[in-house]
């Protein structure tokens, strides 16, 4: 126990030095963000992250052949030191995770300090890069020499390495861009959030797009605000076919309904044709049994919408409906001549020449009529390391759920207090 | 048709469960009792799948009934391996709750859950939080015992023994819970991590029981500043629970509407 009567920076070191380093660290991160800004650098993209990647594992196993016999070994591969690197990384994450990360127009300690882009911070670049070097140590410590108990271990603190390497060094990499696509046209060329096109080595051609949609709803606005009214919930109600509910002081039923429909004369009839809109006849009783009939209708792009007044204060109306659900009918050609028909649907994507192509959203003011559907095309050539990091990690919990704690039973046993 | 199925299936599970909680001491007819409930939710859910014709992931319902099924299969093997009583009825408890609200409202079964949220990950993603934050919730009532046992001067070293394995139970559910989730996000929306406040402090969360357990491996014979890590840790995790939303960050959040357990 000389820990407590030796002085700072004597070796060994311990917490002290530990957070004081990452403390500098943080230090000279803001001075120079506040100084330079971050206007200085960008992303990095292929090939120099690559290089800049292989160096910095080429100085990790540089500085570990140095100083390897050494005693500052044992404490950069330490938990001091670990402790100190995750606690500067969770001061950088509280402060993100307080402040909105948005932009902000007006200069301010705010916006010198980063604070509200943190991620592309000059401290959090640098606290990252060092939480690497230590996790780096720490995994070459315990891989050599190499030891089949140890596997655990290594399945979570390498996995942890690859995960923030690769997806860090990748992100410079990862394209995402957006298609418009319209029935019957191929498409070739996609756009990124600036608008700018780019052409893609694969085209589109959008054979049918479909769409179902939930029925609309029932709801109650005020006539003068225009507002929803909420006073008690449910505050909406789905339509069905001889519905009788009720939605706050009314009671409502719903004498007939049509998914689409189109007004002939004084009432509605169930009609298919381009742009019909949903419409119900519905009856309106409040508390004291006044009963209110008519017809209401959302309306579509080229069909009125249609509310019934049921008193001096409030309306009765229909709301337009809600996705169901989406999918695009495509085939997908690549420049080796090859065609391949897919449908594409939320959360089903599909890959094709390293692209992978997510159905995103169509033009909602047209809904079911809708022609165009907007995918996503996302590269990411990156994602295969990622995902052996993160399923290395997976692994490395399963073990850990499995063996539970085992740390070190009797030293607790016998321990003190303090 | 598909509803009386229900209440059949519920049925069984609530009655075999019910009993299972009563004759505790004859562990073989409990242990039987609790996977013939369990066994009853997964052949209504295959009923459902077949009689639906695809994959029952798409009302707050089906989902429903998917964590009703995961939620005690995950605690009957924690409690097989780690004998831990509580968390079998815990789950049980729960899982009886998520049927009980299908109940309560049938209309849920044909209500809409949003494209997004109709993906395979979404109910893996929760029950594990849900296994995860019940660990270490546990794990802080042990840490304020401890801290109490301490000011009292009478700190029993056992009770470091029952913190350290929650903690380590319970962060291996956050990992994977966090993990899933990055998983999703890449599927659905092409990127891992977002930064968006709710996934933020699930971070921060996860780093403040990193440290408590990187302190305990170096230091297990020092009790206090640890269980004060873990009482952190547990404020964190509260923030992040339910806190999250009163946050200025908030407003930009994906998460704070729309998920219902
Ligand atoms: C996925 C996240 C992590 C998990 C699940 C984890 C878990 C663990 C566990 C369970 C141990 C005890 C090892 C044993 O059983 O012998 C340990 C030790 C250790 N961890 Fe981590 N850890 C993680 C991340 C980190 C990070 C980010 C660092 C540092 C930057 C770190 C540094 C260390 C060190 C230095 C040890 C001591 C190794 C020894 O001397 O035996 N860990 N970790």
């Amino acid at each position: 126990m000389n820990k407590n009567t030796k002085s700072l920076w004597q070796s060994p070191w311990g917490y002290s030095e530990s957070f004081l380093l990452t403390l500098g660290l943080l230090l000279i991160g803001f001075a120079l963000e506040f100084t330079v800004g971050n206007a200085s650098f960008g992303t990095i993209v292929f090939p120099y992250n690559l290089i800049a990647g292989g160096v910095y594992i080429f100085l990790i196993a540089l500085v570990y052949f140095l100083i390897r016999k050494k005693t500052v070994f044992k404490f950069l591969s330490g938990i001091p030191a670990s402790i100190g690197a995750i606690s500067g990384l969770s001061i950088l994450v509280v402060i993100m995770g307080i402040i909105p990360q948005i932009p902000i127009e007006e200069k301010g300690i705010v916006t010198s300090l980063g604070f509200n882009r943190l991620t592309t911070s000059i401290p959090f670049l640098f606290i990252n890069f060092y939480l690497l070097f230590i996790l780096g140590m720490v995994v070459i410590r315990k891989l050599f020499p190499v030891k089949w108990k140890n596997w655990g271990f290594i399945c979570s603190h390498l996995g942890l390495w690859i995960t923030v390497f690769s997806a860090g060094l990748g992100s410079g990499d990862l394209q995402r861009l957006r298609m418009d696509l319209n029935e019957n046209q191929i498409e070739g060329r996609a756009y990124d959030d600036k608008g700018n096109y780019l052409d893609l080595p694969l085209a589109i051609k959008l054979n049918d797009f479909k769409i179902e949609e939930f029925h609309p709803k029932l709801a109650i606005v005020d006539n003068t605000t225009g507002s929803l009214y909420e006073a008690t919930k449910p505050s909406m109600i789905m339509i069905e076919d001889d519905l009788i509910c009720q939605l706050h002081d009314w009671t409502i039923i719903v004498d007939e309904f049509f998914v689409t429909s189109g007004r002939i004369g004084d009432r509605y009839y169930s009609i298919i044709d381009f742009g019909a809109a949903p419409a119900a006849k519905v009856r309106v009783i409040s508390h004291t049994k006044d009963t209110i009939s008519g017809w209401i209708s959302c309306g579509s792009f080229n069909r009125p919408h249609e509310s019934l007044k049921i008193d001096e204060r409030f309306s009765v109306l229909m709301t337009v409906p809600e996705p169901k659900r989406f999918s695009s009918e495509v085939s997908i050609f690549t420049p080796d001549g090859q065609k391949q028909e897919q449908t594409l649907e939320v959360n089903k994507s599909f890959t094709v020449n390293g692209w992978k192509i997510y159905q995103l959203s169509y033009d909602e003011t047209m809904g079911i009529y809708s022609t165009k559907s907007v995918v996503e095309v996302v590269k990411d050539p990156w994602q295969i390391f990622v995902y052996i990091g993160i399923f290395m990690m997976m692994i490395g919990s399963v073990y850990m759920f499995w063996r539970g704690s085992k740390v070190k039973n009797e030293e607790t046993l016998n321990g003190i207090s303090g | 048709m598909i509803w009386n199925h229900f209440l059949l299936a519920a049925g069984i599970s609530a009655s075999t469960w019910l009993l299972a909680a009563f004759i505790p001491k004859r562990e073989l007819v409990r242990n039987g009792l609790v996977l013939t409930g369990i066994a009853s939710i997964a052949i209504f859910i295959g009923f459902l799948w077949i009689s639906l014709g695809r994959p029952p992931l798409r009302t707050l319902g089906e989902t429903r009934l998917w964590y009703a099924f995961f939620l005690p299969i995950i605690g009957f093997l924690t409690y097989w391996r780690w004998r831990y009583n509580w968390i079998l009825y815990y789950s049980l408890a729960l899982s009886l709750l998520f049927l009980f609200i299908n109940y309560m409202h049938p209309e849920n079964f044909s209500k809409t859950l949003m494209p997004a949220l109709q993906s395979p990950w979404f109910v893996p993603h929760v029950v594990v939080y849900i296994f995860a934050y019940a660990f270490l919730a546990a794990s802080s009532l042990v840490a304020i015992r401890g801290l109490y046992q301490e000011y009292k001067g009478q700190l029993q070293p056992k009770i470091m023994l029952m913190a350290d394995n929650l903690v380590y139970l319970g962060f291996s559910f956050l990992t994977l819970g966090l993990l899933f989730g990055a998983l999703w996000a890449k599927e659905a929306w092409g990127h891992y991590w977002t930064w968006d406040p709710k996934e933020t402090w699930a971070f921060i969360t996860w780093l403040g029981y990193l440290v408590y357990i990187h302190r305990r491996h170096q230091m297990p014979s020092k009790f206090k500043s640890s269980l004060w890590i873990l009482a952190l840790a547990f404020v964190i995790l509260l923030i992040c629970w339910f806190g999250v939303n009163y946050l200025p960050s908030a407003q930009y959040s994906v998460h704070t509407y729309s998920q219902q357990p």
